[in-house]
């Protein structure tokens, strides 16, 4: 199985999520519709995801710019291939 | 319609998702550790999965290769079969041109023996008839000599030696 895919089994969150970005839906609007089931998002302000994705790396003590090259680099090598 | 990059807001929802759902099924907590993690996990399957693929386009290469390699000898087999048949063909065209050649001559000869034969057997009557003539031309040689003997014995019968004036 496609590694990308194999790691999408794992967390439906992430696989709904390159989902929707492949259909072309807002990622806002993604996120609304995903909070009215998953409590984890919920309280969050998604309409400013940049300052939210921010904060909540700062919070779990994430390098955001690593973190956001590793799923650019890992996504575009991986999605042409599924 | 949305956005279908990375460049607008995707990144960051999915680095609000990767944040609070960790990638990998992990939620939450360390969700750096996980991520890294299983990114890295993902990356090396997927650097052996493109080792396998090209592997398995190697084989498939090589296998292509075998495959028209022995499809130039299968081809190139057809094509000595082929002339190896054409050039019995030739052979026996040849071998059935010289048996036509063959036969011409025969009968050839056959109407040469019938001349020659032919020849012979006029030279046979032609001798035949020599030898009638020749033994006619002795009989009435012989029934002249004879006639002639006959007359000069009935000559002999008159002769008288007085008269003739022979003492004997």
């Amino acid at each position: 199985m496609n590694p990308l895919m194999n790691m999408m089994g794992n967390n439906s969150m992430m696989m709904k999520a390159f989902g929707a970005m492949m259909r072309g839906e807002n990622p806002t609007d993604f996120l609304k519709n995903l909070a009215n089931t998953n409590p984890a998002l919920q309280g969050l302000d998604l309409n400013n995801l940049e300052g939210t994705a921010r904060a909540l790396c700062e919070k779990n003590n994430v390098n955001m710019e690593q973190l956001a090259d590793q799923i650019r680099g890992f996504a575009n090598s991986n999605i042409p291939k599924m | 319609m949305g956005d279908t990059s990375f460049g607008g807001g995707w990144i960051f929802a999915f680095l609000i998702i990767a944040v609070i759902f960790g990638w990998g099924g992990g939620m939450g907590g360390n969700s750096q550790a996980a991520t890294v993690a299983d990114l890295n996990s993902a990356f090396a399957a997927q650097n052996a999965q493109n080792i396998l693929l090209s592997s398995a386009n190697n084989n498939y290469e090589t296998a292509q290769l075998i495959s028209n390699q022995n499809m130039q000898m299968m081809n190139q087999n057809n094509s000595n079969l082929v002339n190896a048949i054409q050039g019995f063909n030739q052979i026996s065209s040849s071998v059935q041109g010289g048996f036509s050649n063959l036969s011409a001559q025969i009968a050839d000869l056959g109407y040469k023996m019938e001349n020659c034969c032919c020849s012979i057997k006029t030279m046979m009557l032609e001798n035949r008839l020599q030898d009638a003539q020749t033994a006619l031309l002795q009989s009435q040689t012989a029934n002249i000599v004879n006639a002639q003997s006959q007359y000069l014995l009935s000559q002999l019968g008159t002769y008288t030696p007085a008269a003739a004036g022979v003492v004997i």
